[in-house]
């Protein structure tokens, strides 16, 4: 049976295995070792700019073992999920599935508590796990609390006027959240699921 | 398959650029007939292309000049042009090779005195040149054309231009009523050497090239640098015939990507360290930034990039280009990632030349010509053997003109090997 190898032990900022442990357990990580260093990935990314340290260097930056580096950079936060270097890579790996795939293990690991990005995914998640669509109003009222009740409060009342004229153009209902036929079914498949993922993870650390 | 009689031992040669001439010359000196079939009007192929060899900048008409010496004075070696294989049976030492010729529409009796050309009103895109300029539909394919003969392109024939262009010639070279023809030939061997053609540029979406202004491939920057090339060899913009001064030289353009050609093609990076040496020859204050994921100027060529490397006004930026955008003035902007610095660049520059890599020309290859290839198309030297054919230059990989010179010679040895000898063992050398 599959096992999902923990994150490797020992030093939480300095590891190296982490290389390793990446191309054996993150999704199209295998291909990472073919990685040539040519810049195309972070050239080619729309939001580049916005990236502390863009795919090429990241995908380094494992190489050098720099773990809490790389689960902590904001560059596996704030891709957009594009596919542009995916598209251009010469090398054919898959740079985004990477990406979200660090992603998830620096949530797992608590690399990343403060992260919007992180906040909302779960606030995402949150809506489709319990109603098997995404309410906008739900996401956005679990984003914005996620950051506090304070600043939940302060970040409804700013966006309240935008609501209001959704509201009223029809963009936005009042009432029960939307909810999936079949949600209770979905639901359970989640359940089981998580049920399997977290059997073999703990099989994974016994290894 | 021991005991196979070897009923013809004329070589034919497939091809007729410098791995097809070099081939066909060497075999005719070493006492072997020869017959050099070349798809074009003229032999020389790519190097009759290029402006100058790296890594001493010599011209390669001098080395053509030679070897076109050699064929012409040699009988024993028999030339077609516009002539392709269209076919091949037997086994070897007993081939039937079947040729099929393209009409040239001018006899031998041609001076190359150029008076049909004048007389012809009709512009052809210039293939010498990749299409940047035009020819008169009566053309000499190129200055040092063998044979030194004119072309009448097709477009023409069965116009009143084409009689035009019979009337002006003096020396009764004309003959439209040509038709295209196939003959068979019996021969022992083959050399296939069909070397390649430059990657399709415009494969590589994001290079904008055919829709950005002065992005242009390599090959094409030998032209611009040629004295016989569409600008006499200046290096200007085709678009607004500006001198080119800040040049863009991208390395791995379509090369080492699984997108496009996986490997590499080990050319390029010599090519563009001379095109750097070419714009810093002709213009004083020429900037040329070469963008590079790694150089490979291998074994004697590293001193080459060592000279180029100590100029200043010639700037090495470890990056792959991510993608070339049409800015103001007709300048193209190439946008990357310097690796080495971590800076997101947006540079304008007059021109920028993509070092395009090599495929091999599928040209002539018919269903009768097995040939085991890699997953590339090139050919596999060793495996056809016992067959008798073997390739050489380019088709059996990406080399430069002087390995692609000694690639020819071994295959021609082994070819005389295979005509020479009767059986596998003695063809194995153990007779």
């Amino acid at each position: 049976m599959r096992t999902i190898a923990a994150a490797p032990a020992g030093s939480r900022t300095y590891d190296l295995n982490f290389a390793r442990w990446v191309y054996q357990n993150v999704d199209g990580g295998d291909r990472l070792s073919l990685c040539m260093q040519c810049g195309m990935c972070s050239g080619s990314c729309p939001i580049g700019t916005a990236m502390d340290h863009g795919p090429r260097k990241l995908f380094m930056m494992i190489r050098a073992g720099m773990k809490e580096a790389v689960l902590t950079s904001d560059t596996i936060w704030n891709c957009t999920q594009c596919y542009n270097c995916v598209v251009r890579c010469p090398r054919q790996i898959p740079v985004t599935n990477i990406l979200q795939g660090l992603a998830t293990v620096a949530v797992r690991e608590g690399y990343a508590p403060e992260q919007p990005t992180a906040k909302f995914a779960k606030a995402f998640w949150f809506s489709v796990k319990h109603f098997g669509r995404t309410d906008e109003r739900l996401v956005t009222a679990f984003f914005y609390f996620s950051f506090g009740l304070v600043e939940g409060i302060k970040r409804g009342l700013a966006n309240l006027p935008i609501a209001l004229r959704m509201i009223k153009a029809g963009r936005m209902h009042l009432g029960a959240p939307h909810r999936a036929k079949g949600a209770a079914d979905l639901r359970a498949i989640i359940a089981k699921a998580e049920e399997i993922e977290k059997r073999e993870r703990a099989q994974g650390a016994q290894q | 398959m021991p005991g196979q009689a070897v009923e013809s031992q004329v070589i034919l040669v497939v091809g007729g650029g410098i791995a097809g001439i070099t081939a066909a010359v060497e075999a005719a000196e070493t006492g072997y007939d020869v017959v050099l079939l070349e798809k074009t009007a003229s032999l020389g192929g790519r190097v009759a292309q290029l402006n100058r060899y790296f890594p001493k900048l010599c011209h390669p008409t001098c080395g053509l000049e030679i070897n076109f010496q050699r064929l012409r004075g040699n009988a024993r070696i028999k030339v077609f042009t516009m002539a392709t294989l269209a076919g091949l049976s037997g086994a070897r030492g007993r081939y039937k090779a079947s040729v099929a010729v393209s009409p040239r529409h001018v006899n031998a009796n041609c001076t190359a005195c150029g008076d049909c050309a004048k007389a012809s009103q009709t512009q052809v895109p210039n293939p010498f040149n990749y299409g940047m300029d035009k020819v008169s539909a009566a053309y000499l394919p190129h200055p040092m054309a063998y044979p030194m003969r004119y072309v009448v392109a097709p477009q023409v024939i069965g116009t009143p231009e084409a009689d035009a262009i019979r009337a002006a010639c003096k020396y009764g070279a004309i003959d439209l009523d040509e038709q295209p023809k196939t003959f068979e030939l019996a021969v022992g061997a083959v050399i296939w050497a069909v070397g390649w053609q430059p990657y399709d540029a415009g494969k590589i979406q994001s290079y904008g090239y055919g829709r950005v202004a002065n992005v242009i491939t390599n090959v094409e920057m030998e032209r611009l640098a040629s004295p016989g090339g569409p600008t006499q060899g200046r290096i200007v913009r085709l678009s607004d015939g500006r001198e080119a001064k800040r040049v863009a030289l991208i390395q791995c353009a379509g090369s080492r990507d699984y997108n496009h050609l996986a490997y590499c093609s080990r050319i390029c990076c010599l090519g563009s360290l001379k095109h750097a040496a070419y714009l810093r020859e002709q213009y004083a204050d020429a900037q040329v930034d070469i963008y590079y994921i790694d150089i490979r100027a291998h074994d004697k060529l590293e001193s080459f990039y060592r000279k180029i490397k100590a100029d200043p006004q010639v700037r090495f930026i470890k990056s792959k280009p991510a993608s070339i955008s049409a800015g103001e003035n007709s300048d193209p902007i190439l946008h990357g990632e310097d690796t080495l610095t971590r800076e997101l660049y947006d540079r304008p520059y007059d021109l920028i030349v993509l070092a395009t890599g090599m495929e091999p020309s599928a040209h002539g290859v018919t269903p009768a010509l097995k040939l085991s290839t890699d997953d590339y198309g090139f050919v596999v030297p060793e495996i056809d053997e016992e067959a008798g054919i073997f390739a050489a230059g380019v088709a059996a990989g990406p080399l430069d003109v002087s390995m692609s010179v000694q690639s020819a010679t071994a295959a021609t040895l082994r070819a005389i090997r295979a005509v020479r000898t009767n059986g596998a063992a003695a063809h194995k050398g153990q007779a």
